[in-house]
């Protein structure tokens, strides 16, 4: 380091000059690293969110009436629909049965 | 190393480290706060990782001048100096305080080394490692570096006072 002041008063003012400098404050650095955690978190919120927003729809009332129409063979043999009101069925036939007992 | 370890690393270096940026991006302080901003997001992303605490500083060193020459690279202002350049040879008057002028006249790999050394208070083999040379040639680099820096201080010297 012989003969070396005359660079060290150099680099000495140099620094004292540097010590004017705005030093910029240390950045805060955002990774560019996808985090599943986060789109994972949405999903989750949004799941959550629809459940607690979904208001339970009330189940359709029944009819007060059933109209019943059947086919009847009268007294002179001729066919006559009889229509009946009714709040339930209390019996219930398919309309192909018949062709289990015909058949 | 974690996240935090790193970050305390960073902060410890921050104000060298933005001074080499500078050094690196030949004294343009907003090309040096972008060199350090990709350096920081380059060791925390893990594209550069640390795995001797003690050389934190050289390996921080390393990352910001190599992310500075790439760079200057892309803006295109990487100028090839050989390392005959005479930089005795002043155009132009520089100040005498004007001391980032008076340095920059200085061939590249002279210059860093000479900054590492004096200003940074680096060892040879420190700033050879940083420059990825052998310390043979970071050796040379600095007689040379200090010869023509002494030449050329003297010869501002000479101007101002002649100058006047």
């Amino acid at each position: 380091m012989e003969n070396d002041e005359q660079l060290e008063r150099f680099f000495d003012q140099m620094k004292k000059q540097d010590e004017q400098l705005d030093i910029p404050a240390f950045p805060e650095v955002k990774t560019r690293k996808f985090n599943l955690w986060i789109p994972a978190g949405i999903a989750a919120s949004l799941a959550l969110l629809g459940l607690i927003m979904q208001e339970p729809q009330p189940l359709p009332e029944g009819p007060n009436e059933v109209l019943i129409i059947t086919l009847q063979e009268g007294d002179n043999n001729e066919q006559e629909f009889i229509i009946e009101e009714k709040a339930y069925l209390d019996v219930w036939e398919s309309p192909t049965a018949s062709l289990l007992t015909d058949y | 190393m974690n996240r935090s370890q790193l970050d305390h690393i960073l902060k410890v270096h921050h104000r060298d480290a933005y001074l080499w940026s500078r050094q690196c991006c030949s004294f343009d302080d907003d090309l040096a706060k972008d060199v350090l901003q990709q350096s920081y997001l380059k060791i925390l992303e893990g594209q550069a990782k640390l795995k001797d605490t003690s050389k934190a500083k050289t390996w921080l060193f390393s990352i910001i001048r190599y992310t500075a020459i790439d760079e200057l690279r892309k803006a295109g202002k990487v100028v090839s100096i050989s390392e005959t350049y005479d930089p005795i040879d002043i155009p132009e008057e520089i100040d005498a305080t004007d001391y980032e002028a008076i340095i920059n006249r200085l061939p590249e790999m002279q210059r860093e080394v000479i900054l590492m050394v004096f200003y940074h208070q680096m060892t040879i083999a420190q700033s050879a490692e940083i420059l990825q040379i052998g310390i043979g040639t970071a050796r040379t680099h600095y007689d040379r570096g200090k010869k023509k820096l002494k030449e050329l201080i003297t010869k501002v010297q000479i101007q101002e006072d002649y100058g006047k």
